[in-house]
């Protein structure tokens, strides 16, 4: 009876340190995709995480965003996982702009965007293949046009 | 006997585990366990909202920003003006929650302007007001002060400033969802909108430049997704009020007329940053009358919630 609860509690223990692990990844992510986004003030952070799945699964986050300000799209991928983040830019169902151009098979660590238009519009970001993965985007601003 | 034993011993465990991660995040966030535990009546919600939470609290994190209006004004050459600031001694006429959470967001905004000008001398009399009110609606461990007021008393890494402001209002809001708090939320944010919109009516009083005429027009739009939010909570008898009031703007907003020219967004590379530029035009219509009766009322309203 001991043992069994000895090994329980080092199961839960582990966990609880896991779970705090796995919060500073995050965090550390967050401050990589800052100086990723290099110069351009920082506005907002999204956390990103999916399991696998056909179709790729995907997180969505509506954002308002102002008519004459550049913007900036970082993106940064978690080591622990195996997934690369895509980020696609949408104004209702109409595509904009995304990190990951599919003629050219290139990936962007960041992409500005110069808004015309003040309005919603949704951040929806998932992984390429719709591989398991964990990631930050980060939305900031490079200026005023 | 045994078997009921060993359940014991396991919810037992499974609780110690529980309190050991919220102890690793605690301490993760510098957070002080005994103010986790005292939580106002008056601060919790009574019942969720109808409309989806998810949805709703992803609509709030960045309806307003106080960086973007800032910079939009530094932008036009708009030289820094302390008298378009709320006066930090007003802070203390603020009693309730919710009262103060608006607070917040308007010294927060206030906030945002004084580092995009990169006002330090300011700045530590308004994140010590911050402080306050954030430590009164129990989320002042998510205001990194120590942080902030090293910045701006040695004029140091200026960008850091805007970076940990944002960051800290973030993690607020961020805590207040996940508190059961979300009310709190908007109510900062709109506290915030209601200080953007009143900074630049001040400054539609001194510049003609048109940037500013749209700016105070397209509130339009962002008042509209602010209400949408707020009326959430409208059930609260504090946020039906605010929503009354700022319906008196809206009411006045309904006037202008905002219409969009659809075009398809540019790709340019240049120096490996790939750029998008989008093409869409947004028109908006208001005569000067409008846009007078506009900055009146804006002006009226932030006086009003100001206790002015």
């Amino acid at each position: 009876m001991k043992k069994i609860l000895f090994s329980l509690l080092v199961v839960l223990i582990g966990v609880a340190f896991f779970n705090k692990a796995k919060a500073q990844s995050e965090e550390e992510l967050v401050q990589i995709c800052t100086m990723i986004a290099g110069d351009a003030d920082y506005l907002k952070d999204f956390r990103i995480k999916l399991d696998a799945g056909d179709p790729p699964p995907v997180q969505r986050f509506p954002v308002l965003l102002k008519k004459d300000v550049k913007y900036r799209f970082t993106v940064c991928n978690s080591k622990d996982y195996e997934g690369k983040v895509i980020l696609q830019l949408f104004d209702n169902n109409r595509q904009l702009a995304t990190t990951y151009i599919v003629a050219t098979g290139k990936d962007y660590p960041y992409i500005d965007w110069v808004c015309t238009k003040t309005g919603a519009y949704h951040l929806v970001y998932s992984f390429r293949d719709g591989k398991a993965g964990l990631a930050v985007g980060l939305l900031s601003m490079v200026g005023t046009m | 006997m045994k078997k009921l034993h060993l359940i014991y011993y396991l919810s037992l465990l499974a609780i110690l585990s529980q309190v050991f991660v919220s102890c690793n995040s605690c301490n993760k966030q510098g957070v002080d366990v005994t103010q986790d535990l005292y939580v106002p009546d008056s601060v919790v919600e009574v019942a969720p909202p109808q409309v989806s939470k998810a949805v709703t609290e992803q609509m709030m994190q960045n309806i307003s920003s106080p960086v973007e209006t800032a910079a939009l004004i530094k932008g036009l050459k708009i030289p820094f003006n302390k008298n378009f600031l709320a006066n930090t001694k007003q802070a203390e006429k603020f009693n309730t929650n919710f009262e103060k959470a608006f607070a917040l967001g308007l010294y927060g905004c206030d906030l945002g302007y004084l580092n995009m000008y990169e006002k330090t001398s300011f700045v530590v009399d308004y994140i010590s007001t911050i402080k306050r009110l954030a430590d009164d609606i129990q989320v002042g461990q998510f205001f990194d002060f120590n942080t902030l007021k090293r910045l701006a008393t040695n004029n140091e890494n200026l960008d850091s400033l805007i970076l940990i402001s944002q960051q800290s209002f973030n993690r607020i809001d961020t805590y207040l969802a996940e508190t059961n708090r979300s009310m709190l939320s908007a109510v900062i944010v709109a506290g915030v909108w209601v200080e953007g919109a009143y900074i630049s009516s001040r400054v539609a009083q001194i510049s003609n430049h048109p940037k500013i005429r749209e700016t105070i027009g397209e509130q339009k739009t962002v008042l509209n997704f602010l209400l949408a939010l707020l009326k959430v909570y409208d059930k609260d008898p504090s946020m039906a009020k605010l929503i009354a009031d700022l319906d008196r703007i809206k009411k006045i907003y309904d006037e202008v007329k905002i219409t969009y020219e659809v075009g398809e967004p540019e790709m340019v590379e240049e120096n490996g940053v790939l750029t998008f530029k989008q093409t869409d035009k947004q028109v908006i219509e208001m005569n000067d009358e409008l846009y007078q009766r506009l900055i009146k009322e804006i002006q009226t309203l932030r006086s009003d919630l100001l206790k002015l």
